[in-house]
């Protein structure tokens, strides 16, 4: 008898604060790559020195919340100068090897033993969600949505998240359409073109690295607020989902990122919930250790055909993908 | 190969000032015309500017002078550095040595945006219409000192919208003096090769240049436009810019060019009035002199035949790039060990934003 | 709900900057002291003990799960406890000697130590060697009194202190000469074998133009074929590296047939052939673990030393492969340099149009870059399975040191991915006699980015032309 319980649970990952994690985070990617050309192959790096400054200071210097936030964000800016400076004058590919070692860097620093008292080690940091449950003005009981339960710390977050991906929707979507976006749009299509009509290039791309990268560090936030900071959860392959979110909505639009975060982990969940089915029922032949996998095969098979049959994702226009072939 | 010296040069029976092909008035130098001779209301001196790719020298000149408010040509056979020299001077690419002013102050190592902020703008050989923004966008982007592209003002459009629509303003009357103004929202992708020529002279305009600086304005230009991009051209100076590009096509320098200055291997050979410096000896060895062993022909073919077929506009730029390196190859035989030498390091350099061409 | 909160500290900015700057200059100083009692990941250590616990009462030995074990050693100490099969590997922050103390009275009783076996003993652990072996196997407590009689007087008792046969009493300076010059070696061999995999890198980014960040599964793959033909079929260890280097070669050609020529025939531009693959290399990867499963795999090999040198000692492994790498970068060399394929592969990667128009069958080099670029992934990925072990993950490990070699010699110039390579190896090895394992990647890829700043064309690359 195969077991269907996990279809009206995949529903709620439309809401679930990781959606919207990754939605800010790939938001910030279509700023970086979408609109500027940044090769930026470290968002995963972005979010998770955000999301240590935050849990950091609330939890070892005790920071009120607008103060971890602020914190979260200077590192972040910090973060992007510290690759920026080297790179941003070079190739685009530059930028992305630079990146992707990079969050690495960061992956394997806070994992040093040296740091264990403040990073957490392997461990991560629990408990940096105090300051923000304390202002919660939900009332104490369980809310159900769909066949889900939540606490009202979860609705919390949720509802946090989204009214911080509208903003940022908003955001993203003035700066693009006003001479500030006109010129990133210009770089990441011709840089010489646009230093030629007497724009500081540099200057752009790295305003761009930085707002894509708060952006990233917001989402991990998120991220972290109803669990805890684990930091192999910023490994390569969270870069790399975002990658895939991002080309699924479309790279140079402001839903796209949103709608494809939301469509990326419901079929993630979706499948992972098909695949446990039938290898419970031996259908498909692989063990539970085998089925974790599965998931990665998945994006990385997406991700090859997206970019090269539907470069424009979902929802953008083909004349506008402009990497398109 | 003649020493190109300055005492070798028979211009300087044309003595001071001579009329000649001066389309105005004012004259250009008060001296015997000689390679780098001073000129009288100069807007661009350049001094010693060298650079090496390699061990090859792309660019070495000793002193040239550009005129204030005249058209100036800048020719030469391929190869001869003059993109390369409008590369320095717009700081596009650092000279090994060199110093130059413009106006009066020091442009070296300004970066290429400041160059552009002083007033002097330039084009690119291969355009650089943004495809991807509608012409009225290429065209707004050519604004100088816009509030909304400041990071914070950009949020607040009430704070810039009345600059832009100036701006607007102003675009569309340069595009339909360029008769673009039908095409404003229209991706520039979709404009015809011509036109991404118009537009990128009419961009250029945007910020009120003192001094345009046309890298081939009339490359892979239809005939029907020439006529028309010419005009404009003498439009500018009638407006009081500066011009100086660098063009093949003798027929155009002949039209509207008040000054030529001839460089061939990286130096100034000769300069004068387009009359004098078209029968020169010196020019007409710079450009037959200095290529006849090398394949020049099979690549300028090559072009040809690239352009026709519709290859990418990268591998244009390439192969084009690949004449512009010739010096490599046409200089003295003893650099063979130095080309050789290169070779074996297989840079990857080339080639970098460019799919594989695969067949047609 | 409230958190315990601590004093506030006034000037955010202050310490953010001090927390940031204290993450760089980690990496930067030297961490002498090891935090005493914190275990060392064995799969991110580049040095490991393996604490073996049997009972061979009666033949076969059966494992002795859950004996205490403690090892200790310059100010590193770790108290933990054999598995299930009667083993523990624990990770040693560096090479040294070592006291490995197993607790015998949680042994079951009737067991005792053969009075050859000591409790505890002292193990020697020489730089990158993992899985030093100390066994203790325990054999009926009649049988070790019958094998002490002749010797006399060896007790079988729990032992705390250690006492060590050969007591390894060096001054700190020739101590760090003893480490300083096996690192040194260590870390050659890994760069020779980082260069296998960079110059197929540089060579299919100086022909094509694409950065192939798939190219660590062809490194895995090269390992995983090592493994499957020494293990799974039992073949002698140069047969199965041969057949990977074939095989490397083969996944090379597929891959170039069945993705990037297509795609290169579709025209499509280089940055979605990087997102391309991209994809590929989470695909393989994941297909890897699939197959594999997760855990890292083991060659059969000898750890004893084939060479010693003063303080170097290297394995037999290591030599060969050492050997192997240096043929195979010369035979490279050779290729590149005195035969046409090779000249016309240099060609290509100097000027892809001029190339073509002069005649040079483009695809053709090509699609032979990229066999070659596998076979010596493949290669490159068996030897580095012997020195060290191979993982589903193995190649994307080690992708970044090969992204930074080759970035470091000038992305593109085929001498350059050597040069790099080994100056990444070296600065890999050499840096762990001061940092933590898990950071031994980052000093290098420090090291890139500080090549960025100041020679961004790499030590052998060129600059750009522009316009």
């Amino acid at each position: 008898m195969l077991d269907w319980t996990f279809l009206p649970l995949t529903l709620n990952q439309i809401i679930s604060p990781q959606t919207i994690a990754y939605a800010l985070a790939a938001l910030g990617l279509t700023v970086h790559f979408g609109y500027s050309g940044l090769l930026n192959f470290g968002q995963a790096g972005f979010m998770s020195v955000g999301a240590y400054f935050f849990a950091i200071t609330a939890t070892r210097f005790g920071f009120p919340l607008w103060a971890s936030v602020l914190a979260a964000l200077v590192g972040s800016t910090a973060f992007a100068f510290l690759l920026g400076i080297p790179t941003l004058r070079l190739r685009a590919d530059y930028l992305s090897i630079v990146t992707i070692a990079a969050a690495e860097i960061i992956r394997y620093t806070v994992q040093t033993p040296n740091l264990t008292a403040l990073t957490g080690g392997s461990d991560g940091i629990n408990g940096s969600e105090a300051g923000f449950e304390a202002i919660n003005p939900i009332p104490d009981r369980v809310y159900k949505i769909g066949v889900q339960p939540y606490t009202n710390d979860d609705l919390w977050v949720i509802i946090v998240g989204w009214v911080l991906v509208g903003a940022a929707a908003l955001f993203v979507w003035q700066l693009m359409r006003s001479p500030w976006g006109r010129i990133v749009k210009g770089i990441r299509e011709d840089e010489d073109a646009v230093r030629a009509l007497g724009k500081n290039v540099y200057s752009f791309k790295m305003q761009a690295l930085i707002i894509g990268g708060v952006l990233g560090t917001l989402g991990a936030i998120i991220n972290i607020l109803p669990t805890s900071l684990q930091p192999d959860n910023y490994g390569t392959q969270t870069t790399f989902f975002l990658w895939t979110i991002m080309l699924l909505g479309g790279a140079t639009t402001v839903l796209g990122p949103i709608i494809g975060a939301i469509i990326f982990w419901v079929v993630l969940s979706l499948s992972d919930g098909f695949i446990a089915v039938l290898s419970t029922a031996n259908i498909v032949p692989l063990s539970q250790v085998q089925q974790g996998p599965v998931r990665f095969i998945i994006v990385g098979v997406a991700l090859m055909l997206l970019v090269v049959f539907r470069p424009q994702g979902i929802f953008g226009k083909k004349k506008e993908a402009y990497f398109s072939a | 190969m003649p020493d190109p010296t300055p005492e070798t040069t028979d211009s300087e029976t044309t003595g001071t000032v001579s009329t000649g092909t001066v389309t105005d008035a004012s004259p250009i130098v008060a001296e015997p015309i000689r390679p780098g001779v001073p000129k009288v209301d100069p807007i661009l001196i350049a001094d010693g500017v060298v650079r090496h790719f390699g061990g090859n020298v792309a660019v070495d000149v000793a002193h040239v002078e550009v005129p204030r408010g005249k058209i100036t040509a800048l020719i030469g056979p391929n190869g001869a550095g003059k993109t390369t020299f409008f590369n320095l001077l717009t700081g596009f690419d650092k000279p090994n040595s060199g110093a130059w002013t413009f106006q009066g102050h020091s442009l070296a190592g300004v970066p290429p945006h400041k160059v552009a902020r002083r007033g002097m703008v330039r084009t690119f050989q291969l355009t650089k219409s943004l495809g991807l923004l509608s012409v009225l966008e290429n065209m707004r982007l050519g604004a100088t000192k816009q509030l909304g592209e400041r990071f914070i003002p950009s949020l607040m459009p009430f704070l810039w919208s009345a600059q832009e629509k100036a701006i607007t303003e102003k675009a569309m009357e340069l595009l339909a003096r360029f008769k673009l103004d039908a095409k404003a929202d229209d991706y520039a992708a979709s404009l015809s090769g011509g036109q991404r020529k118009l537009l990128e002279m009419a961009r250029a305009l945007m910020s009120d240049p003192t001094l345009v600086m046309l890298d081939e304005p009339m490359a892979g230009v239809n005939p029907a436009l020439t006529q028309s991009l010419l005009g404009h051209i003498l439009n500018l100076k009638r407006e009081g810019m500066t011009v100086l590009f660098v063009e093949h096509d003798m027929h155009m320098v002949q039209t509207i060019a008040d000054w030529v200055i001839v460089m061939a291997e990286g130096k100034v050979v000769a300069e004068g009035y387009p009359r004098e410096v078209m029968g020169d000896p010196a020019v007409i060895d710079a450009y037959l002199g200095a290529h006849h062993d090398t394949d020049l022909g099979t690549l300028t073919g090559q072009l040809a035949v690239a352009e026709e077929v519709g290859v990418s506009g990268d591998l244009i730029e390439q192969i084009e790039g690949e004449i512009e390196a010739e010096p490599n190859l046409a200089a003295e035989p003893a650099n063979e060990s130095a080309v050789e030498l290169e070779e074996e390091e297989a840079p990857g350099g080339a080639s970098v934003d460019e799919p594989e061409e695969g067949e047609k | 709900m409230h958190a315990t909160r601590q004093r506030p500290f006034p000037r955010a900015a202050a310490l953010l900057a001090a927390a940031f700057a204290a993450a760089l200059a980690l990496a930067l100083t030297p961490a002498a002291a090891h935090a005493a009692t914190t275990p060392i990941d064995p799969s991110t250590a580049k040095e490991s003990i393996l604490v073996r616990t049997l009972d061979n009462s009666s033949p076969p030995a059966k494992p002795l799960p859950n004996i205490p074990v403690e090892i200790s050693g310059d100010g590193y100490d770790v108290t933990t406890a054999t598995d299930a099969k009667g083993q523990i590997e624990v990770g040693v922050p560096e090479p040294g000697d070592y006291t490995v103390t197993i607790d015998t009275s949680k042994v079951p009783s009737g067991l005792a130590l053969p009075p050859a076996l000591k409790a505890s003993r002292t193990v020697t652990v020489d730089t990158g060697n993992k899985q030093v072996l100390a066994n203790y196997i325990f054999v009926s407590a009649s049988a070790a009194q019958q094998s002490s009689r002749p010797s006399s007087g060896a007790t079988s008792g729990p032992s705390s202190s250690s006492t060590s046969e050969s007591p390894s009493s060096s001054s700190s300076g020739s101590k760090f000469s003893r480490q300083i010059w096996p690192s040194i070696v260590t870390g050659l061999v890994f760069g020779l074998l980082l260069a296998l995999a960079s110059i197929g890198v540089s060579l299919i980014y100086g022909t094509t133009g694409l950065n192939n960040f798939a190219h660590g599964e062809l490194v895995t793959f090269g390992g995983l074929m090592a493994y499957t033909f020494t293990r799974l079929v039992p073949l002698p260890g140069p047969v199965a590296i041969l057949i990977a280097l074939v095989l490397g070669g083969v996944m090379g050609y597929v891959q170039d047939l069945a993705i990037w020529r297509p795609l290169r025939r579709k025209r499509v531009a280089l940055i979605p052939l990087m997102i391309v693959s991209i994809g590929l290399s989470l695909a393989l990867r994941y297909l890897f673990q699939i197959i594999y499963g997760p855990g890292s795999l083991v060659m059969p090999q000898d750890s004893s030393a084939a060479l010693s040198i003063g303080p170097v000692h290297l394995t037999g492994a290591n030599l060969w492969a050492a050997i192997i790498c240096i043929v195979a970068l010369l035979l490279v060399a050779f290729l590149l340099t005195r035969t046409n394929i090779g000249k016309a592969t240099r060609a290509v990667s100097d000027n892809r149009a001029l190339a073509a128009a002069s005649g040079i069958d483009v695809e053709r080099v090509i699609r032979i870059v990229w066999t070659a670029g596998g076979a010596l992934a493949g290669l490159g990925g068996a030897l580095l399975a012997y020195y060290q072990t191979v993982q589903w993950n193995s190649g994307s490990l080690i992708l970044l040191a090969i992204f930074a070699a080759v970035t470091l010699g000038g992305l593109g110039t085929t001498y350059g991915a050597l040069v790099g390579s080994l100056v990444i190896g070296l600065f890999i090895n050499v840096s762990a006699i001061w940092l933590p394992a898990n950071l031994k990647f980052v000093a290098a890829l420090i090291v890139m980015i500080v090549i960025l700043l100041v020679r961004p064309q790499g030590i052998l690359g060129k600059r750009d032309r522009i316009g």
